[in-house]
């Protein structure tokens, strides 16, 4: 094994100065880590045995907790004592070395982010996690936990690539402004963050009493009764109660999550930091930038709020790690799309009018197909029912129409969809690996036909529905002439020519 | 919105897809008559089992609309079936074509719903090639070519063992000449 130097290290950095035999050095995990894990257990051991305590006095049970906070307290430190990490010139290795020895390399060219996240404890100490993904064919590592400094000087070394030398600008991209969490209400997903809290609260307290022996068969019954027994109009102010809670907590749970959320730009990386308990902070490499997409739901389009999201490619968990802004006005997500990676093409095209009829009936066809089979089934109701719901099924379908569009700006290119949850993706021209067209037997009637556009990154392929049928051909073949070139049929010319040659993109 | 910039089909020429130029090999209809008529096969047995199973029981549960009508169900999937087995493998047949130009990969396959895929050879991550054993009797191969992305990966079946053989390792090559990050 060649054993290099440890470069790539700016010398400004400053780790604790130690005894550095030739070539790099084994470093270890903060000393305060298996603190950390031991405290946590602690505090759960003590409540446990202080309820022994309080129930049994010194039982068993209480030298069980003993033995097993002893037993915790000596996995944590021999959990420290026994891992230990590496950094080499071209290559981070992982090793635990206990009875058997398991050494992880990542190499370093394969590394895609390294995200620092810390929980409240670990913050409190100054420590900090350092998660390292290398995807599909690097794998990942994790270092639970380092120093603060530590993890930034991590980050940066094992992020920068070998140009780079001394600290880097920072730049800022873009910063997300507090009064932007009273958006928060308009997406689905965090009004009901409430009832999820509500609910994990009452599971672990269910539990923690469970394992502590306080519930009972007669108490659960009892407070049962206690419920049953109490006035509907305590239950029924119980609920607006909560209902009114709901925008409230869905804007106090966004600003926890997405607390002072910045985006910084620092070598060839794009820094994203948010959270107040948890502070996340994900690196995503810019060469790997494929696309961003931008999503909003009804409420927000109204609103005018989109998310704006990253295509990047091997990204794990793409949905929250490649968040770029949460719930903001269109124009500072489309600006800073525009800063990351370039103006969003535009104005969109229009896809064919047959295309809206499709939509209408794709919108109205399972109802009435359950309609149908209702009546055949003699169950009139069930048909009135659907009949009810095709109403704001038209509407729906004439929007998803209004919604398609695709547009090219020469470098980057668009396709929008959907209508209760709309996505506008942009991907870059060299991202495309790969074109599919998709004809039913009803688009081929109308002549339409739906692209596929395929890349390496996010869903792995977005899609154009209902372009008309040239359109699709001649919108891929001006992105990629030399792939399309061979296989395109010209036919001799048909009998009026209306306009000259055609323009070429 | 602007409206099309090729304004629909009004040029001179519109650009369309020419199909690819081979064909795959007569005998894959053999092969998908043979799947479908296993898997329907299947679903006929099943739905014969259930329609006597209801009518000897008399479900109580059953609403009464129904008790009457669970005798059409072996029928229904029996015409079904049989309309699958005959009419879609050569619906098929006549879809499924490929083409290897210099740098691109080109396919068409699918029947009720067709799908033209280019999947260019810088592109390619991986070629594999795959027989069933119904494939092995009648001497025929799938080749899957794929890259990084589901929706870009294409799918050939029903070609000659030798060519699908061929074919593989002459994209595999280059594809490993010609590849970038193919990302």
């Amino acid at each position: 094994m060649s054993v290099r130097p440890e470069t790539g290290e700016p010398a400004a950095a400053g780790p604790p100065p130690a005894a550095v035999a030739a070539g790099p050095r084994r470093r270890r995990l903060h000393p305060l880590t298996f603190v950390v894990g031991a405290v946590r257990e602690l505090v759960a051991l003590l409540a446990a045995g202080a309820a022994g305590l309080l129930v049994g006095g010194v039982s068993t049970a209480f030298y069980f907790t003993l033995a097993g906070l002893g037993f915790g307290l000596a996995f944590h430190v021999a959990g420290w004592v026994t891992f230990t990490y590496v950094l080499h010139g071209d290559r981070i290795e992982l090793r635990r070395v206990l009875v058997g020895r398991s050494v992880k390399s990542i190499p370093r060219d394969r590394i895609r982010g390294v995200d620092v996240s810390a929980s409240l404890p670990q913050r409190l100490l100054g420590l900090a996690v350092v998660h390292i993904d290398a995807g599909a064919e690097g794998g990942e590592g994790t270092l639970n936990a380092v120093s603060r400094q530590e993890a930034d000087r991590l980050r940066r070394v094992l992020l920068a690539r070998p140009a780079a030398d001394g600290r880097p600008p920072r730049r800022l991209l873009a910063r997300v402004s507090p009064r932007w969490y009273l958006y928060a209400p308009l997406s689905g997903a965090y009004l009901l963050t409430p009832f999820a809290l509500a609910g994990s609260v009452l599971g672990t307290l269910y539990n923690l009493g469970d394992d502590l022996g306080l519930i009972t068969r007669q108490r659960v019954e009892s407070v049962g009764h206690g419920v049953a027994g109490a006035a509907p109009a305590l239950a029924v102010a119980l609920l607006v109660l909560l209902l009114l809670a709901m925008p409230v907590m869905s804007v106090i749970v966004f600003a926890l999550f997405n607390w002072d959320f910045t985006v910084h730009e620092r070598d060839g990386s794009i820094l994203v930091e948010r959270g107040v308990l948890t502070r996340r902070a994900v690196s995503l490499e810019r060469r790997r930038l494929r696309g961003v997409e931008l999503s909003d739901n009804l409420l927000e389009r109204r609103a005018g709020v989109v998310r704006l999201g990253a295509l990047i490619t091997g990204l794990g968990d793409a949905a929250h790690r490649g968040r770029l802004l949460p719930a903001a006005p269109r124009r500072a997500a489309e600006d800073l799309a525009a800063r990351v990676l370039g103006a969003v093409p535009g104005p969109l095209v229009a896809h064919p009018r047959a295309a809206r009829g499709r939509r209408v009936a794709r919108a109205v066809a399972p109802l009435a197909a359950v309609a149908a089979i209702a009546v055949l089934a003699g169950q009139p109701w069930v048909a009135y029912a659907c009949a009810a719901l095709a109403v704001p099924a038209v509407p729906l379908g004439l929007d998803r129409y209004r919604q398609l569009g695709h547009a090219s700006d020469g470098t980057r290119l668009t396709v929008r969809s959907g209508s209760l949850r709309r996505r506008q993706v942009v991907v870059d021209h060299g991202a495309v690996i790969g074109w599919r067209v998709r004809r039913t037997l009803f688009q081929r009637r109308l002549g339409l036909a739906t692209l596929f556009v395929a890349t390496g990154a996010g869903d792995g392929g977005y899609s154009a529905t209902d372009m008309s049928e040239s359109d699709a051909v001649a919108f891929a073949a001006a992105i990629t002439p030399e792939w399309l070139a061979p296989f395109i049929e010209r036919p001799a010319p048909e009998p009026p020519a209306k306009r000259g040659a055609e323009p070429r993109p | 919105m602007r409206r099309s910039h090729h304004k629909d089909g009004g040029g001179p020429h519109p650009p369309r897809l020419r199909p690819p130029e081979h064909r795959v090999s007569p005998r894959a209809i053999a092969h998908w008559a043979i799947e479908y008529l296993l898997l329907w096969g299947l679903a006929f047995g099943l739905a014969l089992g259930v329609a006597a199973w209801l009518g000897d029981e008399g479900w109580s549960g059953m609403p009464g609309w129904l008790s009457g009508r669970v005798g059409w169900l072996p029928w229904a999937v029996g015409t079904a079936g049989v309309l699958m087995v005959t009419a879609a493998p050569v619906w098929r047949y006549r879809v499924h074509r490929w083409e290897v130009s210099a740098d691109v990969v080109y396919t068409r396959t699918g029947w009720f719903s067709r799908e033209w895929l280019l999947v260019p050879v810088s592109r390619i991550q991986t070629v594999d090639t795959e027989q069933g054993w119904i494939e092995r009797l009648l001497g025929l191969a799938t080749i899957k070519v794929n890259t990084a992305s589901h929706t870009g990966s294409s799918e050939v079946s029903g070609l000659p063992a030798d060519v699908a053989t061929r074919l593989a390792e002459q994209l595999a090559r280059r594809a490993h000449d010609l590849r970038d990050d193919a990302t």
